[in-house]
């Protein structure tokens, strides 16, 4: 130990404010030799034996006698103790506010958090961008715009839903890991459009107003599970059929695969939002209400953003192909606009919620532009 | 030789899966139970085919031919007419991948030539969840013996 230099070694601690005091325990184990080994006999439950399957030892592979229970109500000693440790007294509370299971849980959040560690990907490593060829002006304007809007919105999935993290009960801790791998997915989108649109030939295109109206009012819900229904059900589930759009509509093998692979990562969040909101509806349905004002809202600027021609022209033009094509990819638009609708409300009667009636998303694209 | 969709085409298709067990791996595993539906051309003749198909991780474990779908309870069936498999198989063989607009996920997205059935959303997203392993397992295609 001594051969390790420690850089003024005589200068440390010469300036201490606060002065070391022996530990009483070290002293008696130093004086006696004897280790007090008193820690053995407080063990959680012991004899666990965990047995990997065939893809290794994942989560529900631990879910063992009472490391397997979750409680209805998180620890009230509100610290970040492993749930099934035992719990020593003067734990400093670190002021958890949501500690109730149905506030924050969803069924398949274990199974999608190993899932979506399993199946990260490097927008360096994985997007052939070798392959990428110049495109025709039209094209190129209209996918740097989509990867403007998407670079614009993308991170909020992360920044949103993490600022709940921290006040979360640490009981729930899969949640939390889900929602780090969340934030994860949505880095990496913002890197790969970011990407996209500086690898062309091309650039960075025009922020929205009313994109960022969108991002703001997801900011501010009053609650994890309203933000839930903002985000994950309503926001999450358009962003992955735009994402289902882009694979779709990609002029190139290397939109493609940014596309799909974000897709595969954005189904995983919708997965989740949806689970936490039926989880919570059936414990607390009167939440329905709260679910229901903040999707009248975001229905509403949904409409709005897209409304405005830099939100649905590069879609037009990609879609058909270049201006030329202008007519046939607003048709396209048209015909996608029900799978979008019909997807949503399809999560809702998923999660529970009745949204049919109070949707104000019309069915018909065409309403969307015909005087009443 | 096994032809398309047969049990055994798919059965070969398992084998080639496990052969590029690298490939599967590095886009993470898959856990799903969906079957593939093949209509005839002329749809008022009936006479689909469907083959049931389980991937659990980097594996096709399952391959079935499917009587009853209810009793059968996949995540989500791929639907779309023999025309529509064979253009895209055919494109495979040449390319090792289909054209562009031809991908799974874009036909099923237009939903005119492919289409989804899922009695759930949530499991009809394990579409999405695990398209590139279904992809990249039909791409496999363009390995099995003619």
């Amino acid at each position: 130990m001594g051969a390790v230099h420690i850089k003024d070694e005589e200068r440390v601690g010469s300036e201490a404010t606060i002065r070391l005091e022996p530990s009483v325990y070290l002293q008696k184990l130093y004086q006696s030799g004897t280790p007090d080994l008193g820690w053995m006999d407080q063990m959680g439950e012991w004899g666990v034996r965990a047995k990997p399957g065939n893809l290794g030892l994942r989560l529900k592979d631990i879910e063992i006698g009472s490391y397997g229970i979750v409680p209805e109500h998180g620890g009230e000693h509100r610290s970040m103790a492993p749930r099934g440790a035992v719990i020593p007294e003067g734990l400093p509370s670190l002021g958890f506010t949501i500690n109730e299971k149905s506030e924050c849980w969803a069924d398949n959040v274990s199974e999608l958090y190993e899932e979506a560690v399993a199946r990260q990907w490097s927008s360096a490593r994985d997007i052939p961008w070798t392959e990428l060829k110049p495109l025709p002006d039209d094209l190129e304007r209209a996918m740097c715009q989509l990867c403007t809007f998407l670079t614009e919105v993308e991170f909020i999935a992360a920044d949103a839903p993490t600022r709940w993290m921290g006040q979360m009960n640490h009981d729930f801790f899969e949640v939390k890991m889900f929602l780090a791998t969340q934030a994860m997915d949505e880095a990496r989108h913002m890197d790969v459009f970011r990407k996209r649109a500086l690898a062309n030939g091309g650039g960075l295109g025009k922020a929205s107003v009313l994109s960022e109206l969108s991002l703001k009012r997801i900011f501010d819900c009053p609650s994890f599970s309203a933000q839930t229904g903002r985000l994950q059900l309503l926001g999450e589930g358009f962003v992955l059929t735009m994402f289902r759009q882009g694979e779709f509509l990609a002029p190139s093998r290397v939109d493609q695969e940014i596309f799909r692979r974000c897709m595969q990562d954005e189904s995983r969040h919708v997965g989740f939002g949806t689970m936490h909101l039926r989880a919570q509806l059936k414990a607390n349905p009167a939440v329905a209400e709260e679910l229901h004002v903040q999707l009248d809202d975001a229905e509403r600027i949904l409409l709005e953003t897209f409304s405005v021609p830099e939100a649905v022209e590069p879609m037009a033009i990609l879609m058909g192909g270049g201006i030329k094509n202008f007519d046939k990819g607003m048709e396209l638009q048209g015909q996608l606009w029900r799978r979008i609708v019909h997807e949503y409300l399809q999560r809702c009667d998923s999660a529970g919620l009745d949204r049919r009636p109070r949707c104000i998303l019309p069915t018909d694209f065409n309403k969307l532009f015909e005087a009443n | 030789m096994p032809s398309f969709p047969d049990s055994a085409w798919f059965l070969t298709l398992g084998q080639l899966m496990l052969a590029e067990g690298e490939l599967f791996r590095r886009l993470g595993y898959a856990e799903t139970r969906f079957a593939v539906r093949v209509v005839p051309n002329n749809m008022s003749n009936g006479g689909d085919q469907i083959v049931g198909l389980v991937i659990d991780g980097y594996q096709l474990t399952e391959v079935t031919p499917v009587a009853d779908l209810n009793e059968y309870d996949p995540d989500f069936v791929i639907c779309g007419k023999r025309e529509i498999w064979d253009r895209m198989l055919g494109e495979i063989e040449e390319n090792g991948r289909p054209q562009l607009r031809h991908t799974l996920s874009s036909l099923a997205l237009v939903g005119e030539e492919l289409w989804l059935e899922s009695t759930d959303q949530l499991r009809e997203d394990k579409f999405y969840r695990f398209n590139q392993t279904l992809q990249e397992l039909l791409n496999l295609a363009s390995k099995v013996p003619a």
